[in-house]
């Protein structure tokens, strides 16, 4: 009767800890290199296409064949199927395989249930289950680029929203392999919130109220409900594509008494709170950054967790305000319009909070704190062109502008992208057990922070000139900024291989850290009285509330 | 506990159990030790409930139209998964130990998740309780008396296993002062 306890079994073998683990710190790692390669050649396509785009005229992607080195322009038939191919091809993979499975899938599997003291998730083969499903469903959408697809050439060209009809007519496979790549994500995302929320709720540590639970682990719950409730009505959304491509369906075909105009609506529905899927855990990250490196506990707590559950409900009644010119009467436009205002005081409820953590804060510029902080200027310069395009009438200029591609780099890409990166350097020692170069970590921001401004800001100035998306080619006049905003893309890449350089130099020969809080005694979450890395097993026996309860957070 | 107890043998310690404890004198100390649980059936319901009034914006909205029924399934399915998942977990962490001290008897049943319950008494003149940190376990609550030592709330956290020490040995204590009248 038994000792039940002392069972010290042997460290598992490569192919059983990395194929079929079940542990949550294992599959956090695999999420985060996973979607660290989709990045990578996400990331591949976009610097081709700003190749493309440096000069008027098209050179690099042309009917006789694709090439690196310029063609003269009269040897060039434009390819711009192979244009479409890689917009819907970086917009997927952005969107479902890179962004959400690295700060929900990655951070969150990871130091979720570490944050609330949790032993593992509540559902260990689920949370496998979810994240093979995720590799399947971007090995698809991968396929789905060099399958057979529409204009006779290989992959779909119909944008990441797969707008019906170009999507039902879109000829080939391929467009079936993108349907199914995001079905497949759909279920894996849904099982890895199910099993998210289920930790969050019913784990966490004694004496751990909502109310005193860290700011990330909230935030992977706001998320995980956000998935919940928005992907399934992708689901039938996307079911209905198919039925409609393959089985004669007319929810979409006017011809046949359907609407194209539902699937936008359905699409949207999920499409707005899919970007706070994105930006949410990142504001998680940021806080604890934010609060660490000011060496001060967060300013507002509450305010913060309520903002972030705010700005999750009204994710989804603003849907519309992506649709402001498909012929919305003018009361729903204002309906959309007003609301979509609305977000701006959730947000700014956040954005002052953080400003007033660093206040009077003894703040520390380390590499972590400078992507929060680049996060933080950059992230409030796209909410602001946000409440820009949220005017309805606006937005008869700007619909379909580079304004719009520069508004949603500037909250994606420079806004989660640099989460990403500031929970990269805060936490690798945590995950290594070494520590980064911080001279690398510095040269990589600032490399980046330069580069991404000077891709994105000119598109600011293309947009208010009239340049619309999703052209392989454009009249001279758009040149200048075009070339501008290419340079700024090659710095970025270039920053983006420097930050692969400092990834595998730090896991490799990185400086060996013994302090658990490494960063200071203003860690004060759970995971710093953790050894780096943390052993297998981590909370078999639940953590004490003096542990994590320092009177603030 | 009862890790290398046959099922025969566990059937005997669990008829054996019921004749000892099947008595009409009420325990002098009865007490039952949960895990923590941080989410209370009210949270269940209002999770169930959020969801449920979530889901029906986008069905509100396409009432009388066929793309209803594309939509309906999946979000009824996301809503069954929700429930059945929560609830799982729930079973998944249903376990007590119910302690019950009577003058002549000290009996100790406990209920596993999807296992069968386990059964021990013995005579509380000869119970020792006996702390211990192990490699899994800081402060692992043991007890032995009627030749099994059985392990105590090891679902607890360590504070929670040396408080439940004391208020068993108070128990114990109350019990022989109370043995002359």
């Amino acid at each position: 009767m038994a000792d039940a306890a002392a069972h010290d079994h042997a460290r598992p073998g490569f192919f059983t800890r990395w194929f079929m683990s079940t542990n949550h710190k294992d599959i956090g790692i695999l999420y985060l290199f996973t979607a660290g390669v989709l990045g990578f050649v996400s990331v591949a396509f976009t610097v081709f296409m700003r190749l493309e785009l440096m000069e008027p005229g098209v050179q690099y992607m042309c009917m006789e064949g694709v090439s690196l080195a310029a063609a003269a322009v009269e040897n060039c038939t434009p390819n711009g199927h192979m244009w479409n191919v890689l917009i819907t091809g970086h917009g997927i993979l952005m969107m479902f395989f890179v962004v959400i499975p690295a700060l929900f899938g990655g951070f969150g599997n990871y130091f979720m249930p570490l944050m609330i003291g949790a032993p593992d998730m509540a559902f260990p083969r689920m949370n496998n289950l979810s994240f093979w499903m995720y590799v399947a469903g971007s090995s698809l959408a991968v396929c789905s680029l060099i399958a057979p697809g529409g204009n006779d050439q290989l992959g779909s060209g119909v944008g990441w929203v797969l707008y019906a009809p170009l999507s039902t007519g879109e000829g080939g496979v391929s467009m079936d392999f993108a349907i199914f790549a995001v079905h497949m994500s759909g279920a894996s995302s849904i099982l890895g919130a199910i099993n998210m929320i289920t930790t969050f709720l019913n784990m966490r540590a004694p004496g751990m109220t909502l109310h005193k639970t860290p700011l990330f682990a909230w935030s992977i719950f706001v998320t995980a409900f956000l998935i919940l409730l928005s992907l399934p009505v992708l689901a039938g959304a996307i079911t209905m594509l198919l039925t409609d491509r393959n089985f004669g369906t007319t929810f979409f075909e006017a011809s046949g008494g359907g609407d194209p105009i539902l699937y936008q609506h359905l699409l949207w529905f999920f499409g707005h709170p899919e970007v706070y899927m994105i930006i949410v855990p990142g504001f998680g990250i940021v806080s604890h950054v934010i609060s660490t490196f000011s060496k001060k506990p967060i300013f507002g707590y509450l305010p913060m967790v309520y903002a972030m559950v705010a700005i999750g409900a009204l994710g989804f009644v603003v849907w519309a305000h992506h649709m402001y010119t498909v012929g919305l009467s003018l009361t729903q436009q204002s309906y959309f319009m007003l609301a979509t205002m609305v977000i701006a005081v959730p947000t700014g409820i956040k954005i002052f909070s953080w400003i007033a953590t660093m206040w009077g804060g003894s703040v520390s510029f380390k590499t972590p704190m400078l992507f929060a902080m680049g996060f933080l200027f950059l992230f409030t310069v796209g909410g602001v062109t946000g409440i820009v395009l949220s005017q309805a009438g606006v937005d008869r200029a700007y619909h379909d502008t580079y304004y719009v591609v520069a508004h949603f780099h500037y909250v994606m890409s420079l806004g989660a992208v640099f989460c990403i990166f500031a929970g990269i350097y805060y936490w690798i020692g945590k995950m290594s057990g070494r520590q980064y170069p911080e001279w690398a970590g510095k040269l990589h921001f600032w490399s980046m922070f330069i580069g991404a401004n000077l891709t994105f800001f000119p598109q600011h100035f293309l947009g208010r000139q009239g340049m619309p998306r999703r052209y392989i080619d454009y009249p001279e006049q758009f040149a200048y900024w075009n070339e501008i905003s290419s340079y700024g893309a090659f710095l970025s890449f270039a920053s983006f291989l420097f930050f692969i350089g400092i990834l595998f130099y730090t896991i490799k020969y990185g400086k060996k850290i013994e302090d658990n809080a490494y960063w200071g005694e203003h860690a004060e979450t759970l995971e710093w009285t953790l050894p780096n890395p943390p052993p297998e097993h981590t909370f078999e026996t639940l953590p004490t509330q003096d542990m994590w309860d320092k009177g603030a957070h | 506990m009862a890790k290398t107890t046959t099922i025969n043998q566990a059937e005997a310690q669990a008829s054996a159990f019921f004749i000892a404890t099947n008595r009409d004198d009420t325990p002098l100390f009865d007490h039952t030790v949960h895990p923590i649980k941080s989410l209370p059936n009210t949270g269940f319901v209002w999770i169930i409930g959020i969801s449920a009034v979530s889901f029906t914006l986008p069905l509100l909205t396409l009432l009388g139209t066929k793309a209803l029924w594309m939509l309906l399934p999946h979000l009824l399915l996301a809503l069954g998964l929700l429930w059945y998942f929560i609830r799982r977990n729930d079973r998944d962490r249903d376990i007590f130990e119910h302690i019950r001290i009577w003058s002549d008897l000290i009996a100790v049943h406990r209920h596993n998740p999807r296992k069968p319950d386990q059964y021990w008494h013995g005579n509380p003149y000869w119970i020792k309780l006996k702390l211990r940190d192990t490699r899994s376990h800081e402060s692992y609550l043991t007890m032995t008396g009627s030749e099994r030592e059985i392990e105590l709330g090891a679902f607890l956290s360590p504070k929670e296993r040396v408080d439940l020490k004391h208020t068993i040995e108070d128990a114990l204590r109350n019990l022989n002062q109370r043995k002359p009248t």
